[in-house]
């Protein structure tokens, strides 16, 4: 079926058609002609929206969909299906399944769920046999099957030498190893940030040297062995500090920050609500306002919802029990786009593409299209009814956005709201 | 003032100060009725109040059954090793099932940070948090005041310096609140290693010295070691700490003045207080808890009374 964008807006900074306003006519799943206007054939979906904006397809590199195991949470099908509406096209899903998700087999089944769909499937495998951070899992051949990382998504890697191996043995397939950055013995059993507001409320403090600590250690590994190394969701201002530094220095490191570090800080824990217990914990204020210059000065890589579903039977407990985590697919967009221009929105949203999948779109006429379909303007309240996962869990509740995602298109399939 | 400005009390943060005179205006009365032959006034025949005890307690817990039986509540009991918390039921359902027995007030203790204002918000009945983890105990902050407004005349204007293990007390969290509401300066004192590194942002300074501490004070709270709520080892032997965090007989007769001494309670004689020193007219360990019974019926018949209406 052929698709006819009426009257939209390109943003893509990069290419040759930003800021033009045109017609955009997709045939077989080929941009085929951008122009002023376009006459469609007879059988062609017009799309026409109030303020339709379009851009490369966006790219998360943390994503958590419960199956296998965990289906209560959220389905593989209705993940792709949020991952859609919010306008991702493509997104790296980790590891955190039950089992595990360390074997080629186990990627081959997320990867197959995830083709011929709007939002294509990349796993992410496990970087240790069942995630118990003592052996490595069998890492050239997940990635063979369709792993674009290795990473044992919020379990560190406590052993330095694993880390020293992983970087090692990971080079001959041009393999891409994840550590997450926290130190637990460091950390303890700390469940918010350390500052004013563990104090205030009596709960265990994660300290913000837990993390750097954990990401000094691993920089200096990396310098040791070479190889490629992705530090996701950072969360303090010494981290970006420190990655900083060490991009200076050359290393091939790269990092991500979650959306929610980027838009809360400590504060609105106060009322020990569960929704913002998340991993690492909401920081300062002040290291959040680091974080957006990191990421504005291009020290930090790319953002991500670092979407996690959990269900209320995980969330609805004392703070001490509940689980971490939130989800953030559908706040994505709105979120980023209220704090950063809408320039730096959307090549942040695309930017890790590079990274994890080797490759890059573009937008221009012959292109295969993976196209983005959103509103920058509107501006709402999010509410339960904007939440499309299975598992309700968002720190984004009751928070004024700005910019409205309709869906995606990538190649002949597509995910846009009706 | 003529009632409380909240419905729960589930931490002295939520409390403004015209609150705390109001709870000990009537605790003056409450004091002079348990002191009369017979102790008891009917005021609450008609409430039925739940002491949910999820952690173990001995004083609080008797406190609080006195308290609401010499104000004619009925009462019942529950504790966390009888019930069936341990079969896996949640906190809501566990108090739910209460409540659906025509329960009007919940007394709870817990050992997790929130769980009084978790509850709060998830069932419908007026809360008293008797301590939850590491987060607050305000009753025992309100009596804490309220010795201290009965031995020096009033807390506003008075020094007071909270020795001990800070990092892991409920009972320092509340006082800092309570007696900065009502006008006092508060300092802590203890090893580095059990003091929260960002304090400092409660308004509060460090001294590390006792010495120094009790030179400056007015009032020294001295708190137990909260070894059950440490997951490592924040100092090397009880007898080390002592030897630093230690109030003996010397110690404050080398003071050119006299201070007033509390402690919570339980006292684990020997190791932050010498016997000589609980013992001493210095000492209103006794008071305290005397006065915990009188403020604990205010608390519960201020908060009855909104129910009432």
């Amino acid at each position: 079926m052929n698709i006819l964008l009426r009257s939209v807006t390109i943003i893509d900074p990069q290419g040759k058609h930003h800021g033009q306003q045109s017609d955009i006519l997709i045939k077989n799943g080929k941009i085929h002609t951008i122009a002023g206007q376009i006459t469609p054939e007879k059988n062609t979906r017009i799309i026409e929206k109030d303020n339709l904006h379009v851009s490369r397809g966006w790219f998360d590199s943390s994503v958590c969909f419960g199956e296998p195991g965990y289906e209560e949470r959220e389905t593989l099908a209705n993940g792709i299906k949020v991952a859609g509406r919010s306008g991702f096209t493509a997104v790296a899903v980790n590891p955190n399944t039950k089992p595990v998700t360390d074997s080629s087999a186990q990627i081959a089944f997320i990867s197959h769920k995830g083709q011929r769909t709007a939002t294509t499937l990349h796993p992410v495998g496990a970087l240790t046999a069942g995630g118990q951070g003592v052996d490595l899992a069998e890492l050239y051949d997940m990635q063979q099957a369709g792993a674009v990382a290795f990473g044992d998504y919020k379990s560190p890697v406590t052993n330095p030498n694993l880390l020293k191996i992983a970087l090692q043995y990971t080079q001959n397939f041009d393999g891409l190893v994840m550590s997450f950055p926290l130190e637990k013995s460091i950390s303890g059993k700390g469940v918010v940030n350390e500052e004013a507001t563990a104090i205030r409320l009596g709960l265990k403090g994660i300290p913000a040297l837990s993390e750097e600590l954990q990401i000094a250690r691993d920089l200096y590994i990396l310098e040791y062995t070479g190889g490629k190394l992705h530090i996701p969701t950072i969360s303090t201002e010494r981290g970006v500090t420190l990655i900083k530094e060490a991009k200076k220095k050359g290393l091939d490191v790269s990092c991500s920050v979650a959306i929610h570090h980027l838009f809360l800080s400590e504060e609105v824990l106060e009322g020990f609500d569960t929704r913002y217990k998340v991993m690492p914990p909401l920081r300062t204020d002040k290291d959040r306002k680091a974080l957006i210059k990191g990421l504005k000065d291009g020290t930090i890589d790319m953002v991500t919802s670092d979407h996690d579903p959990r269900d209320i039977e995980l969330k609805k407990v004392e703070f001490d029990h509940a689980d971490y985590g939130s989800i953030g697919l559908e706040s994505a967009f709105g979120a980023l786009n209220t704090l950063l221009p809408l320039e730096d929105a959307i090549r942040v949203l695309g930017a890790g593409r590079r990274r994890f999948l080797k490759e890059e779109t573009t937008l221009e006429e012959g292109a295969e299209a993976d196209l983005t379909l959103f509103d920058p303007q509107h501006t709402y309240t999010f509410t339960k009814g904007h939440i499309l996962s299975t598992s309700k869990n968002s720190a984004f509740l009751k928070q004024e956005l700005k910019g409205y995602v309709f869906g995606v298109i990538n190649g002949s399939f597509t995910e846009i709201e009706e | 003032m003529s009632e409380l400005s909240v419905d729960h009390l589930l931490g002295i943060k939520y409390l403004q100060k015209e609150d705390i005179d109001l709870i000990f205006e009537t605790a003056d009365h409450f004091k002079e009725v348990i002191n009369r032959p017979i102790k008891k006034v009917p005021s609450l025949r008609d409430i039925t109040i739940a002491n949910l005890f999820f952690e173990n307690s001995t004083r609080t817990k008797l406190s609080f059954e006195l308290a609401e039986k010499r104000l004619s509540a009925d009462v019942i009991n529950f504790s966390a090793s009888q019930s069936s918390v341990k079969k896996g039921e949640t906190l809501i359902d566990t108090v739910n099932n209460i409540l659906s027995m025509k329960v009007d007030m919940v007394v709870m203790r817990h050992p997790n940070p929130g769980a009084g204002v978790f509850l709060s918000k998830h069932v419908d009945a007026s809360i008293i948090n008797a301590g939850d983890g590491a987060h607050e105990h305000p009753t025992q902050a309100l009596l804490d005041s309220y010795s201290i407004r009965e031995r020096l005349g009033e807390v506003a204007g008075k020094k007071v310096v909270i020795v001990g293990d800070i990092l892991h007390s409920r009972v320092a969290l509340s006082n800092i609140f309570a007696l900065q509401l009502q006008g006092a300066e508060v300092k802590v004192c203890g090893p580095k290693t059990l003091i929260p590194k960002y304090i400092h942002t409660l308004g509060v300074t460090v001294e590390p010295d006792l010495r120094k501490a009790l030179e400056w004070c007015d009032v020294a709270n001295m708190l137990r070691v909260q070894n059950e709520r440490m997951d490592i080892s924040y100092f090397p032997s009880t007898r080390e700490y002592s030897q630093q965090f230690q109030l003996n007989k010397n110690l404050l007769e080398s003071l050119d003045k006299e201070i007033v001494v509390m402690h919570p309670g339980p006292i684990n004689r020997g190791v932050e207080i010498t016997s000589d020193v609980a013992d001493s007219g210095q000492a209103i360990i006794l008071n305290q808890v005397e006065n915990g019974v009188a403020v604990r019926m205010a608390v519960i018949y201020l908060l009855a009374s909104k129910i009432k209406q």
